[in-house]
């Protein structure tokens, strides 16, 4: 039938009732047993939007403005940075590029595409309340650990704190950062500079006294990695309903990939079996039997037998058919991880959706900086090599 | 007129442009705001368009033009109000405007970066001052205090190790460093933690707060800061020390090691501020004065570089011709207009000094044309109306004329009250009568505009809630009594006696008795009624009558509009296979309710009231088809009714039947019947609108090579299922809803009782215990209790109760009334015009723009 172009019909919160009428209907009168579970889960759906209703609203408004394929076709043609900055202002980024004085490079774009990240984050985080807010936090810990390890990196190679603050991510800023160069032991790092920051709770493993050179701190990020892991896997999965069952798959996903490419990275190095298996997160679907394998892999054959009896995994690790473009192993966890994200936005009344926006934003920087890297550089060929989001939607 | 009740006839157009003057042409109708354009390469990227690198100039332009506005609204200049209407530069003299801007920038650049650099180095020679100010204090402290530690040396302070003490580390043979500086108040715990940390007490840290605020170089933001003074043993600690401040960004400044050198640095530092006073002073008035010159004419500037822009993207959206020397643009244009947009080009050719004119081309089209209707203010308020509910199809009947007097006047009914509509009318009229002023037209206040936009509407509401109110005789909830009330108690007493006045509360007034009742009040209800206590129940049933009578009445005309359409569209089958059942349904069952309405009114008077019958039993009586029970109204009414009630059943079946059957017919059934009637056949299946416009350029004479191939795409596929289901869908709609639609017109009568009542209660409680007092303070009284029955009577009856009706006769008009022959499927005509382009300066504040209105 034909609708007035105004009619209540095409409003959208109208139909947010229908889908609350038919959780609540799907849910109801099963079995009498799972009654009162099942009343307390819609309860918890039915209070879900007085909290968080509006952020996540807003967050779904959002992933609306994340580039299609048809985007990044257009985006693919451009032969400058200046035809890249004219077709982002007709999506959502707006005049994020065109507002700065200086000539557009990659890292400019980089960073400016970081900084519309982050405003989009803080003002998400800002806004809301209690679990979700510990969400939140928990997915700015990741960038957090990642900017501790670069720090010490850096003050390894007596760079200048001054010059690798701005390259840290900025959704893991957090005060005591520049003094993190100053500690020589993960213990003195713990107990000095990190002790009062959310990390100090992924410390118990990681202390030691060793000094710390490059290969200490990559076991450093290793080990708050997984705990890390581990502790917002248990936060998900305390957290039940469809956070539970939407986030849990995703972290699980990343514990498997950190310990693929643990176990992939340490070919070559004297890192032991032994040491390695404490390094990997145990949320996983590999834990325990893949992981052990995975300890015991020597080579890159073997971390494939290995992925070959998980069917998620096996995708990954299959050799590329000759006709397709040849892809990272780095690329396929990403396309995967993509593919898992996508698939939060399809139920509600959850937290994932943060999480997935988050993560899709920045493949979506990734893919952005990658294509214009390739405009810069006149590499063409390689420039089809971004992981498109929401395949389907155009 | 024909405009607003159709729309403007549309047509197709191309625009030859000679590549020179195309600049120019696109800028006259740009100015006078004519035609759509159309889009001829939808395929090409933005950034693959012709003239990408001058829209680019221009961007770059606004950016600067953006950063200057930033600058001059951060400076507090106002900007010259801006009557002026600068037309689009042209392409030579862009460059020298850029050259402008972009000096502009640099020099505005420089003095902000020298002001700013300034601003940062007087705020830290102020910093500094202050803390040496403040860390004199510790160590005169630490002095104070030497003697008492003398004196108790072999019993040690506590406060021994926090506090300094230069000798005794000395005797230690450590070396004692110090470092000074000033740190935010919040972060001075979690520094001093990570100070002890890391240092593991080998330092000692004394601070004091600064008690004034002090700017953030970074935000701008004044904050508290925190003066501190650290003093630690050895180098590595130092070392630490001095990272720890980089991470909580400390201003560091140099430590004076004797009181001496600390009185000179004090001495230095203040000539240096005075002298930086100065050298800032001169430096932000030498600013002020490039922002002045730069404002002048920064408003035109604004203007021209988004006219280029505008006329920038028009030229992306035309094509080339084979030959390269002239751009082809489509466009949609009102054919009334075809001669001022020939005039507009030649103008624009003419400015350009082109030697070949650019010119107008009619074009036959299979798209149906965006819809026009040109409104003036009075009119646009109405046409909002009806376009919140869709815009019209190409060339429909549009019920905006109608709306004009049916909205209010719907409006009115449910709000009659001849005081609150006065003060309505009074509030439109004065929104009318400033309506130029300035002030009013430029806020910002979205629900200010709203009421704003809509003062003509207002205006008119509040004029017929007057007239009603006259009818129904309510001000205030008070009847007037203008012309003598109709009712004589005097002559009553014939009847009564001294004992039944004197016994009863209630008397009635029989009108039978002679000079009782000396025919009806010249207008409107008689104001005796609001004495009486049956006052309700004898305007309920008046009310709801008038309801159902006005429903009638606004559905029937409905209906009869639809013969417009169909007259218009030339399908004359509607108007027997759809048109007349309608209306048949119609007047058959609720027309003969508002016939037996006015029939009751007429013939039965006062004196055989009591034999009156009762309408609706009459009424059901008529669908169960036994009437034999209670008298008849008149004579021959039981035939009559079973007459209307067959008519209406029967034209069930037609208006279901009938359209498709017929179209089938036509179809199919032609086919067979060959040849003779290929004519007709073709006339009635083309789609209406472009059979027009086809006739109508044969009869202009303009030749058409692609006329035929047009044609060609024409033959629509026939399918008899979706026109049954279509039909199917309209009648149930129809039929249901002409029964609902009047029940639903019933919200008239509910809402003018609502507000009659609301009003009598606001009255009671408030205004008549105020009047009750009847003591000298009474007075006194009474000014708060007015104060509060006008805040309530146009908070709740003005406002509320207003928005209330609005809603409601909206409902009126959208549902009950434009789904009998408004379809609103149509795509509004958006003409190319400068002064309705949005600018992004508006949306951020940065400018108000008062342009005129085109003419649109």
């Amino acid at each position: 039938m034909a609708q007035p172009n105004q009619s209540p019909d095409l409003n959208l919160i109208e139909h947010l009732w229908g889908d609350l009428k038919r959780a609540v209907h799907r849910r109801c009168l099963k079995k009498t047993a799972r009654l009162v579970e099942s009343s307390f889960g819609v309860m918890a759906e039915l209070s879900f939007n007085v909290d968080h209703g509006y952020l996540e609203g807003l967050v779904r408004g959002m992933k609306a403005g994340i580039l299609t394929c048809n985007d990044y076709h257009n985006l693919a043609q451009c032969d400058t940075l200046e035809d890249m900055k004219l077709h982002l202002q007709s999506t959502d980024y707006g005049k994020l590029l065109s507002s700065s004085e200086e000539d557009l490079t990659v890292s400019l774009v980089d960073s400016k595409l970081r900084e519309y990240l982050v405003t989009e984050f803080s003002c998400l985080r800002s806004n809301a309340l209690p679990p979700l807010s510990t969400f939140l936090d928990y997915i700015t810990y990741s960038y957090m650990i990642d900017n501790v390890v670069m720090l010490i990196t850096g003050a390894l190679k007596q760079r200048d704190v001054a010059d690798l603050l701005p390259r840290c991510h900025p959704l893991g800023a957090f005060d005591q950062m520049a003094a993190v160069g100053i500690a020589r032991t993960p213990t003195e790092l713990y107990s000095a500079i990190l002790v009062d920051t959310p990390l100090a709770q992924f410390f118990q493993d990681a202390v030691s006294e060793s000094n710390l050179d490059e290969m200490e701190a990559e076991i450093l990020r290793n080990k708050l990695y997984k705990a890390y892991l581990e502790s917002f896997h248990t936060f998900c999965k305390n957290f039940g309903g469809a956070t539970r069952d939407i986030m849990c798959p995703i972290l699980e996903f990343e514990a498997d990939r950190r310990a693929f490419i643990i176990t992939v990275n340490s070919f070559g190095t004297d890192l032991s079996g032994a040491d390695r298996s404490a390094l990997y997160p145990s949320c996983g679907k590999l834990y325990p039997e893949g992981l052990q394998l995975l300890a015991k892999a020597e080579d890159h054959e073997q971390v494939k037998a290995v992925a070959d009896c998980y069917p998620e995994y096996k995708i990954i690790f299959d050799d590329p058919e000759p006709a397709s473009d040849f892809k990272t192993l780095e690329d396929r966890f990403f396309e995967q991880e993509v593919k898992l994200n996508t698939l939060a936005f399809l139920q509600q009344f959850h937290f994932g959706v943060f999480y997935s926006y988050i993560k899709l934003k920045e493949q979506e920087n990734r893919n952005i900086v990658w294509i214009s890297e390739c405009i810069t550089q006149r590499q063409k060929s390689k420039i089809h090599n971004y992981i498109p989001i929401f395949r389907g939607t155009n | 007129m024909s405009s607003l009740l159709r729309g403007e006839e549309m047509c197709l157009a191309q625009l030859f442009l000679q590549s020179g003057s195309a600049y120019d042409c696109i800028n006259e109708l740009g100015e006078l705001g004519l035609v759509e354009f159309r889009d001829l390469n939808p395929s090409v990227n933005a950034f693959q368009r012709k003239h990408v690198s001058e829209i680019k100039k221009c961007e770059e332009m606004e950016r600067i033009l953006g950063y200057l506005l930033r600058e001059v609204k951060k400076a507090d200049i106002t900007l010259p109000e801006g009557d002026v209407n600068p037309v689009a530069p042209l392409p030579k003299h862009v460059m020298s405007i850029m050259e402008q801007l972009q000096r502009l920038e640099v020099e505005l650049g420089e003095v902000t970066r020298n002001k700013e650099k300034l601003q940062r180095n007087l705020l830290e020679l102020t910093e500094y001052t202050h803390m040496l100010r403040i860390t004199r204090n510790f160590v005169q402290r630490s002095a104070e205090r030497e003697p008492l530690q003398v004196q108790y040396e072999e019993f040690p302070f506590l406060e021994k190790d926090t506090m300094m003490d230069y000798s005794s580390m000395q005797r230690l043979g450590a070396k004692l460093g110090f470092i000074s500086g000033l740190i935010q108040r919040v972060k001075i715990e979690a520094f001093e933690r990570m100070l002890w940390r890391v240092c593991k007490g080998y330092t000692i840290l004394s601070y004091a707060e600064v008690e004034d605020y002090l700017e953030d170089p970074d935000s701008g933001e004044p904050t508290k800061k925190v003066v501190f003074l650290i003093s630690y043993w050895g180098d590595q600690i130092g070392q630490k020390v001095k990272k720890i401040c980089d991470c909580y960004h400390c201003h560091l400044y140099p430590y004076p090691s004797s009181n001496e050198e600390r009185n000179d640095v004090v001495e230095g530092l203040r000539t240096r501020i005075q002298d930086l006073h100065t050298v800032l002073h001169r430096t932000e008035d030498y600013l002020r004065q490039v922002l002045i010159k730069a404002s002048e004419s920064v408003y035109t500037w604004v203007i021209q570089v988004k006219k280029m822009k505008a006329i920038y993207y028009i030229l992306n959206l035309c094509s080339f011709d084979v030959t390269n020397k002239c751009l082809i643009a489509e466009v949609w244009c009102p054919v009334n207009d075809i001669p001022t947009l020939r005039r507009a080009l030649e103008e624009g050719s003419r400015k350009s000094g082109a030697t070949v004119p650019s010119f107008v081309n009619r074009i036959p089209t299979n798209d149906t044309p965006p819809t026009l209707i040109r409104t003036n203010k009075f009119t646009s308020g109405f046409q909002n109306i009806v376009d919140a509910y869709g815009v019209g199809s190409y060339r429909e009947v549009n019920p905006a004329p109608f709306t004009i007097i049916t909205f209010p006047f719907l409006f009115a009914v449910m709000f009659g009250d001849l005081g609150h509509g006065l003060i309505m009318a009074l509030f439109g009229l004065w929104m009318v009568l400033y309506e130029n002023n300035r002030k009013l037209k430029n806020t910002r206040n979205e629900i200010w505009n709203t009421f704003f936009e809509g003062r003509y509407i207002i205006l008119m509401m509040g004029l017929f809630s007057v007239y009603t109110g006259l009818i129904y005789n309510d001000c205030f909830s008070k009847s007037l009594n203008i012309f003598g009330s109709g009712w004589s108690v005097k002559a009553m007493f014939q009847v009564w006696k001294e004992s039944d006045v004197r016994g009863n509360r209630l008397l009635s007034l029989d009108p039978n008795v002679t000079n009782v009742f000396n025919g009806p009040y010249p207008l409107g209800i008689d104001p005796i009624w609001n004495l009486a206590t049956n006052r309700l129940t004898f305007l309920n049933s008046y009310k709801m009558k008038m309801s159902v009578i006005l429903g009638i009445i606004h559905m029937s005309f409905g209906v009869i509009l639809s013969t417009y359409n169909h007259l218009h569209f030339r399908k004359k089958y509607n108007l027997y296979l759809v048109f007349l059942p309608e209306l048949l349904f119609l007047l058959c069952l609720f027309g003969y309710l508002v016939f037996m309405i006015v029939y009751k009114w007429l013939v039965f008077s006062a004196k055989d009231s009591r034999d009156a019958p009762s309408i609706l039993i009459h009424f059901i009586n008529m669908f169960l088809m036994q009437g034999d029970a209670v008298q008849p109204l008149y004579p021959g009414q039981t035939g009559l009714q079973v007459f209307l009630v067959v008519i209406a059943v029967f034209s069930v079946p037609v208006l279901l039947l009938g359209k498709p059957v017929y179209l089938y017919w036509l179809h199919n059934g032609s086919h067979r019947l060959g040849m003779y009637r290929g004519y007709e056949r073709v006339r009635r299946n083309s789609e209406e609108e472009l059979y027009l416009m086809r006739a109508h350029d044969m009869e202009e004479g303009s030749s058409h090579s692609d006329l035929s191939s047009s044609g060609e795409c024409q033959t629509e596929e026939f399918n008899f299922a979706d026109e049954m289901l279509h039909q199917a869908i309209h009648t149930i709609e129809y039929c249901l809803g002409c029964v609902s639609n009047t029940a639903s017109y019933l919200r008239l009568w509910a809402l003018s009782l609502a507000h009659a009542q609301l009003s009598e209660v606001l009255w009671s409680m408030v205004m008549r215990v105020g009047l009750r007092m009847d003591t000298q303070l009474g007075v006194l009284f009474l000014v708060p209790v007015f104060g509060l029955f006008a805040v309530l009577t146009v908070s709740i009856l003005l406002v509320m109760e207003g928005l209330s009706a609005f809603l409601h006769a909206l409902r009126l008009h959208w549902v009950e009334f434009q789904n009998k022959f408004y379809s609103g499927t149509g795509v509004k005509f958006s003409p190319f015009c400068f002064s309705l382009l949005p600018s992004s300066f508006e949306q951020d504040g940065l400018l108000v723009e008062g342009f005129a209105q085109c003419t649109f």
